[in-house]
């Protein structure tokens, strides 16, 4: 950084000032998006210590949403907080000893990872796979890695973080400060929250609706068939045949007890409808009226407990979204329902003809579509 | 403070290492390709993006106006995220015909409307600025948040009624 003497000659727009107090926006986003994308990881892949309520029905909606606006809103904190400390890069000695270059090699794995998340995910979302790895677990390994390279770079600085918060963001005029008439850095760190400020509106459509019309760059405009978007069509899962055969049943499994329904039986069960989000791992929501069999009664009439695990499986080929085991607090609950109509409507093929689970705070990707068989597991 | 650095330090590798084993568990061919994008990542930004932002601030403090360069660069800074924001979407590379409920809008529009957003109000700004009276501005933008005027000096008993010249706020 710049030296003492050359500061007080010379005016900087970059300075620990801003660095600091950037760098605290981007440690409270990071531990937002952090602990929103461990919900998710553990809901997918339950822990017998994860609790995970189903009340409010919008809570998965609420969690990843927030995941997706807080992983966009550290895109221009990152770039900010990169740029205010640029001079490092250019820092002599390039080599140094021992303890610099440990530091260096922990800056590169933090924004190296940084990099990474950011990058992946916002590919993602927008279902763009130009990397060649597996998505969610690269993405999940390399969120620790990044909080880890953040935790250890907090401690090495703690002691200039908090002599930076504690002074004034601009430097003290002196007489030696030469006249300045650019921008201050108090117009860079309003610069900073106007960007971030920015890229939540251009995107945040996608989850928070009213934002739908200004959301210019959200991978998603809310719009689908019955007014809900879709994630995996019928035509990419392979079952636009099988979805629409007569000889369609769905079967209930309890142990050596079966029921077969056909779509006809189960519309003549008695009908409930719930108003019920459907949230995407991806960070889009759209709330729908769906109607449809509670599932606890059709687990009922195989005699199955309440306090059964559920497993529902998909015509899909088998894959690893083709069926999802729903937890019993999950599969017991009354506005659990397996769908026939979204809006009124009988599900489009996209959206699970003849039949999908829709289950309250679950990710969308576990609300399987095209069910043929439940099986309560023993 | 020691205790907590070396607290957040342990614990920061403890995670960090963690994470390590998480991306191992990866094929090797996985591994390298996991490393190599997060790698090429840097080095877009060490190598090219950071000393084209360094070159571009370089040149506008020559070239450009001092008034100019607040609403410059902030809009340079908006137009970056734009940017940023815009690669994944601006011409669909992720769009599947089986599935329009993806990637279902206009971005070129969008994205240009948003630049033209971002630079028309720069503009706004600079026009605003001029109408300012001069000077005003460069002064309250070198003051820090505890900046506080000098008092205008009492006249006679009744000092209070000055000409009001002291008055720290009104900053907008």
């Amino acid at each position: 950084m710049t030296g003492d003497t050359k500061a007080a000659a010379k005016y900087t727009l970059r300075g620990t000032a801003v660095t600091a107090r950037v760098g605290v926006a981007l440690g409270v986003a990071v531990t937002i998006c952090f602990v929103t994308g461990l919900i998710s990881h553990f809901i997918q892949h339950p822990q017998p210590w994860f609790f995970w309520p189903t009340r409010p029905v919008w809570l998965y909606q609420f969690t990843q949403g927030v995941h997706v606006i807080s992983g966009i809103a550290l895109i221009p904190l990152l770039v900010v907080k990169l740029w205010s400390v640029y001079p490092k890069l250019f820092e002599r000695p390039i080599i140094g000893g021992l303890t610099r270059q440990l530091e260096r090699a922990s800056i590169l794995v933090l924004v190296g990872s940084m990099i990474f998340q950011l990058s992946t995910g916002i590919m993602n979302i927008a279902q763009w796979y130009a990397f060649k790895f597996f998505f969610t677990t690269s993405h999940y390994a390399m969120a620790y890695v990044a909080a880890g390279a953040i935790l250890v770079h907090i401690g090495v600085k703690l002691p200039v973080i908090r002599r930076a918060l504690g002074e004034p963001l601009e430097e003290i005029p002196t007489g030696e400060l030469m006249p300045h008439r650019g921008p201050s850095r108090r117009a860079v760190l309003g610069g900073t929250w106007l960007a971030v400020g920015v890229a939540t509106v251009l995107t945040a459509g996608q989850t928070v609706s009213w934002l739908r019309h200004v959301s210019l760059l959200a991978p998603r405009s809310g719009q689908g068939p019955q007014g809900v978007p879709v994630n995996r069509s019928a035509w990419a899962a392979g079952v636009l045949r099988s979805a629409q055969s007569p000889d369609y049943r769905l079967t209930v499994v309890n142990g050596g007890n079966s029921k077969a329904f056909t779509v006809a039986e189960l519309a003549a069960m008695p009908q409930t409808t719930h108003r019920l989000p459907i949230a995407c791992v991806e960070g889009w929501s759209a709330t729908a009226d769906w109607t449809g069999v509670v599932l606890a009664d059709l687990v009922k009439a195989v005699g199955g407990s309440p306090d059964s695990d559920v497993r529902m499986i998909s015509l899909e080929r088998p894959g690893p979204y083709s069926r999802t085991v729903l937890p019993a607090r999950h599969a017991r609950d009354s506005m659990t329902l397996v769908a026939l109509k979204v809006n009124g409507q009988t599900l489009d093929l996209d959206h699970g003809y003849p039949c999908r689970l829709i289950a309250p705070t679950r990710p969308g990707v576990l609300q399987t579509k095209w069910l043929t068989r439940i099986e309560v597991v023993q | 403070m020691t205790a907590i650095r070396a607290l957040l330090v342990l614990a920061g590798l403890a995670v960090g290492v963690y994470g390590a084993l998480l991306v191992f568990d990866h094929s090797t061919q996985d591994v390298i390709r996991i490393v190599a994008w997060a790698m090429i990542g840097v080095l877009l930004h060490d190598a090219v993006f950071a000393p084209v932002c360094v070159a571009l601030g370089f040149a506008g403090r020559r070239i450009l106006p001092h008034k100019w360069w607040t609403p410059v660069l902030v809009a340079g800074l908006l137009t970056v995220i734009l940017v940023l924001l815009a690669i994944p979407v601006y011409s669909k590379p992720g769009l599947h015909l089986d599935n329009l409920t993806v990637l279902d809008r206009n971005y070129q529009a969008g994205f240009w409307a948003a630049v033209a957003v971002v630079w028309g109000a720069a503009l706004l700004y600079l026009v605003g600025d001029r109408l300012l009276p001069v000077g005003q501005n460069q002064v309250v933008q070198q003051q820090g948040p505890d900046h506080v005027d000098g008092q205008p000096p009492s006249v006679g008993a009744g000092g209070q009624q000055g000409a009001g010249s002291g008055e720290p706020d009104g900053e907008r």
